[in-house]
């Protein structure tokens, strides 16, 4: 089964430019700021619900954290979108990945409610830790906080264990 | 120059949506465009790495792929040793987030299992959305219900479930005296263990399929 590889970064190439892209972002010449990828989904939530920030405690402690990584979001769909189409070619629409068909099932309905619960569960997760694995794990390691240690473990071992027991990885 | 066009009081999603781009303004943390272009080179390079895809991710908790720790690991070493010096020579601050054990435990293991599922994060998943992948589309919608709820009983159920914060240590406070060398040692290490990682690889058969043409 030696099939040809699509037209991708290697991961260290790829290792690399995370760093250099991190490293100008939270330096005072780019945005003196780590990068974050949670916070806006609550900060979009509540535009979308039409919360007012004044009124909810969370939102109004997020409003310039969420509102920063709004726009930061607008920019990994449109860089996501364009390099999905002109350079790896990989854009297609799809339900279910083809590693769920193979180690868990062929069902439609199952991915996509599991989808959702978990995008639910997700969000009350790293808004709980206050990070995710851009936040925590890649910004908060690489300022060596202990926090992010932390977190990082407890992601690193829930992972492994919840792939080991939900999908059927023997036999194939 | 805060009376600019964009200034709207008013509430719908779209005068909202201008408040954002307002906020990004007036908070000093880059440019718009500045902050625009950071989305696209993160979501261009996710994208290239191929990353964000569910054999990656969940390949991952499956221990079947190991791209996502082997670059994650990486660009964690190089940084760590990077943004310390960057300190030093007064380019950067730090951000450091607050040592909360119970919201970083309880939220971890429910981040790590929804991540396993999904196989995306909420970093990953818009790159994934952005490429077509509707199941994500679906997963967002329970995200940002998730973001809602979290919002609606933050005062009475989410905040108590934190607890209180230790403080923001990092990693040279505990090795006082030998800061730099902590520092070093931990880039280092972190570094080797992207590199010793064993490179695994689980096969998109489709994605495969579609570079054969």
């Amino acid at each position: 089964m030696a099939h040809k590889k699509a037209n991708r970064l290697s991961w260290w190439m790829g290792g690399i430019l995370m760093s250099l892209l991190l490293l100008l972002t939270i330096s005072t010449f780019g945005a003196d700021r780590p990068i974050g990828a949670s916070t806006y989904v609550p900060y979009i939530s509540g535009l979308i619900f039409n919360l007012d920030p004044e009124h909810y405690t969370y939102l109004k402690s997020i409003n310039n954290a969420g509102a920063w990584e709004g726009v930061m979001l607008i920019g990994v769909l449109f860089g996501g979108f364009i390099t999905s189409v002109f350079i790896t070619k990989t854009f297609r629409f799809s339900l279910v990945p083809s590693g769920w068909k193979k180690y868990k099932n062929n069902s439609v309905l199952s991915r996509l409610s599991w989808s959702f619960f978990a995008g639910f569960i997700m969000i009350i997760g790293a808004r709980l830790a206050g990070g995710c694995t851009s936040g925590h794990f890649l910004s908060g390691m690489s300022q060596l906080a202990m926090s992010a240690m932390v977190f990082g473990g407890v992601v690193m071992a829930t992972l492994l264990i919840t792939g080991k027991f939900f999908y059927n990885t023997k036999g194939s | 120059m805060n009376e600019v066009i964009f200034k709207t009081d008013g509430e719908g999603i779209l005068s909202r949506f201008y408040q954002m781009i307002e906020s990004v303004i007036e908070q000093g943390h880059g440019s718009v465009a500045l902050v625009f272009l950071i989305g696209v080179i993160f979501g261009g390079i996710v994208q290239y790495a191929r990353v964000d895809k569910f054999e990656k991710i969940a390949g991952f908790a499956m221990l079947k792929d190991t791209i996502v720790p082997k670059m994650l690991f990486l660009a964690v070493g190089l940084s760590s040793i990077a943004i310390y010096f960057m300190v030093e020579a007064g380019v950067t601050n730090l951000h450091v987030k607050p040592i909360i054990l119970p919201g970083l435990i309880i939220g971890g293991i429910l981040f790590g299992a929804s991540m396993a599922i999904l196989g995306k994060c909420p970093g990953t998943g818009p790159v994934s959305m952005a490429e077509g992948r509707i199941d994500v589309m679906v997963g967002a919608i329970g995200g940002l219900l998730g973001g809602l709820v979290f919002t609606l009983f933050y005062d009475d159920v989410f905040q108590p479930l934190q607890g209180e914060s230790l403080g923001t240590t990092i990693l040279p406070n505990i090795f006082e005296g030998n800061e730099e060398m902590s520092v070093l040692i931990f880039g280092a290490v972190v570094v080797l263990i992207a590199i010793l990682i064993p490179k695994l690889e689980m096969e998109d058969e489709l994605e495969d399929k579609d570079a054969l043409r």
